[in-house]
């Protein structure tokens, strides 16, 4: 895939006078779901209004899609931005809102009329649609605003914190239409500082940290990086002691633990590689091996092993 | 391109226009805008109820009299030669003054006031003692003096404060009211060029201001020539250049509007306190007379007050610096003034549209 078809960060830093935004970041974002995540003040909201032209690097250089980020006119015919301001112009109703939006994109009275409605069916609006936003609750703010982001179907759709104030059956629509989203090939950049909810929808992660980039890539890919920390692996089986007996052969076995229902045991291991090579050896043997499962192959735990913050959310 | 222009800016005007004419921060800049309409219309009210008196008093009067009959009467003339030049009086006051005497004591001296009217004009005419003291031919119609009073509310009332001060109010919030706001974003989120937006914005102001500010100075004018009589009207209008007046002090309004609205955008998108920049415009603007020659082009007032219709002159004994700020000692023709003013403005939005490129959406620092 062409760097023009990514959304990349070339060496970009971002100063608010003497406070660090974001330092050195290079990045390349690809189709799917990536997902920022960071405690308060990583940096996240600051490479969204980066990717998305409000706010200019203080160094380096910043293109979604080949388009630079400084025009605006190209950018956001290709991208949606949800932000997590919470201010609406005065007297708007959400369908004011988004048909507004669509006018200011060039659409004519009938097209964005349609286009509106269509966006605002999306998120679950239409009954709200004609009232005043200023009479929205929280969640219907939010909804509103990812109707403005996505109504002009745009190819990357960046969230700050989409998810936020919104209800349980609300986040699981959000996140089913997020996902619909990037299996048409579109970018889905969602920053977040709840662990489980990332873990759940995300194709990538990017970890953030006092505004660097701390690790970035698959979930697993990451996990495989971090060295210094064992891997863990949850194995279901009939007789768990036996397979213990076996996995402390390997030098590579650091510690292994049986469950307290004598039908799994979890193993820690420096070499995931091998104990996987290991495992089909011994499955061959007469051990009867019903799951294997990595124990800290998740954002959580990638996120805890490289910065240990207990700010973020699990 | 063009069209998507076009339409972007539509989009944004109709936008800026819901919120600037109906928003409860703009009540004030009515307010100011009327002002000189209610001043005009108390004026209108008091003159036609002293044309109505003056009427009366005609329709009183033994003789029709006319503006000559009037101007005849002189002091020193006897009461007698009054009545048999203008008829008995038909509003008639006497009392008795005493004077005292050098050898003590005091005489009783008889007086008299009449007044007369020809309809329009009213003379008061004082007498004692039989003769004509004194003589006060109140004219009901001055037009030279009525239009250099409504020049004088237009040049330094309606132009100098409630457009200065009405295009601050609505050009200065059209970036700055959105930023405090935090509402800007949702421009700034569209794809749509900063220098559109720009344009969009500043012409959502000019709609705005004109219909305002021109609205009003129409309705002065309206207000204005209402209170003379149909004959006079039609003189003042169509042979004493009134019509041409009118539509001059309604163009000035437009460019005024046009020139105060772009240095307001401009330093409504520079600075975050709208105070400093609106004083230093307010004194550059006013020491305008004092400046070289060339920083005086750089100004509003300067191209604004060549094209004032009427001059105002200054009153007898005025300190030469104050007939400064009145007088226009080198004025310049008007398309240069027209033409000049549309270059002020369109040099402050090109400045405009690099710091509009340049501005960045962190309502926290603001």
């Amino acid at each position: 895939m062409p760097a023009n078809d990514r959304v990349v960060f070339e060496n970009v830093s971002k100063f608010y006078g003497d406070v660090l935004g974001v330092n050195r970041v290079n990045l390349t974002i690809p189709p799917g779901i990536t997902s920022l995540v960071g405690p308060n003040g990583s940096g996240k909201t600051t490479l969204m209004n980066l990717m998305s032209g409000l706010i200019r690097p203080t160094r380096g250089r910043i293109t979604v899609l080949g388009i630079r980020t400084d025009q605006p006119d190209e950018l956001f015919r290709y991208l949606g931005y949800c932000t997590q301001f919470d201010s609406f112009p005065k007297g708007f109703t959400g369908y004011q809102f988004v048909y507004s939006y669509l006018r200011l994109y060039g659409c004519a009275h009938g097209e964005a009329e349609e286009l509106a409605w269509k966006a605002i069916e999306r998120v679950g609006m239409v009954d709200a649609a004609r009232r005043k936003i200023a009479g929205y609750s929280k969640g219907m703010r939010q909804r509103i605003r990812l109707a403005q982001a996505l109504c002009h179907n745009p190819r990357v759709l960046v969230l700050d914190e989409p998810l936020n104030g919104l209800d349980p059956l609300a986040r699981a629509e959000m996140i089913a239409l997020f996902r619909a989203v990037a299996s048409d090939g579109c970018y889905v950049i969602i920053s977040s500082h709840i662990l489980h909810e990332v873990d759940a929808i995300s194709d990538q992660v990017i970890l953030l940290s006092n505004g660097y980039v701390v690790a970035e890539g698959q979930i697993h890919s990451v996990r495989d990086e971090i060295r210094e920390h064992p891997a863990q692996i949850l194995i279901r089986c009939d007789r768990p002691r036996d397979l213990a007996s076996k996995m402390m052969e390997s030098e590579h076995t650091l510690e292994v633990r049986i469950h307290n229902d004598e039908r799994g045991l979890l193993i820690k291991t420096r070499d995931a590689d091998r104990f996987y090579l290991m495992l089909n050896h011994i499955a061959l043997n007469g051990v009867e091996i019903e799951s294997v499962a990595p124990a800290d192959d998740d954002v959580n735990s990638v996120y805890e092993y490289l910065i240990g913050n207990d700010e973020v959310v699990r | 391109m063009t069209k998507l222009w076009w339409a972007q800016i539509n989009a944004v005007i109709r936008l800026e226009m819901k919120k600037t004419l109906f928003a409860r921060r703009s009540l004030w800049i009515y307010v100011l805008a009327l002002l000189p309409v209610f001043l005009f219309t108390a004026h209108t009210v008091f003159t036609s109820r002293d044309r109505e008196r003056s009427r009366h008093i005609a329709s009183k009067s033994e003789k029709t009299l006319a503006y000559q009959d009037l101007q005849a009467i002189k002091p020193e003339m006897t009461s007698q030669e009054v009545i048999a030049q203008l008829g008995k009086p038909p509003l008639r006051f006497h009392w008795n003054e005493q004077r005292p005497l050098e050898s003590g004591g005091s005489e009783e001296i008889p007086h008299e006031s009449y007044h007369y009217s020809d309809g329009v004009n009213d003379l008061y005419v004082d007498i004692a003692e039989g003769r004509v003291s004194s003589v006060h031919l109140h004219q009901g119609y001055n037009l030279a003096q009525d239009s250099i009073v409504f020049a004088g509310v237009f040049q330094f009332f309606y132009l100098r404060l409630a457009i200065f001060f009405g295009c601050l109010g609505i050009f200065m919030n059209l970036f700055r009211g959105e930023i405090l706001d935090k509402s800007l974003h949702f421009y700034f989120l569209a794809p749509i060029r900063r220098e559109v937006l720009m344009v969009g914005k500043f012409l959502a102001g000019l709609l705005a201001t004109c219909l305002v500010f021109v609205t009003s100075e129409l309705l002065q004018i309206l207000v204005f020539t209402w209170s003379f009589s149909p004959n006079l009207r039609d003189l003042y209008l169509y042979q004493n250049h009134g019509l041409a007046h009118s539509a001059a002090y309604l163009g000035i309004t437009a460019l005024a509007c046009l020139g105060y609205g772009a240095f307001f955008l401009a330093a409504g998108m520079l600075f975050r306190n709208p105070i400093l920049p609106a004083a230093a415009i307010l004194g550059w603007e006013a020491v305008n007379p004092f400046l070289p020659a060339l920083l005086k082009k750089f100004s509003v007032i300067y191209y604004l007050k060549s094209l004032c219709p009427v001059d105002i002159p200054s009153p007898p004994g005025m300190p030469a610096l104050m007939s400064l700020l009145i007088s226009n000692p080198d004025p310049v023709s008007t398309p240069v003034a027209i033409l000049g003013i549309m270059i002020v403005a369109l040099l402050v939005l090109y400045i405009s549209s690099f710091q509009a490129r340049r501005m960045e959406i962190n309502y926290t620092t603001e």
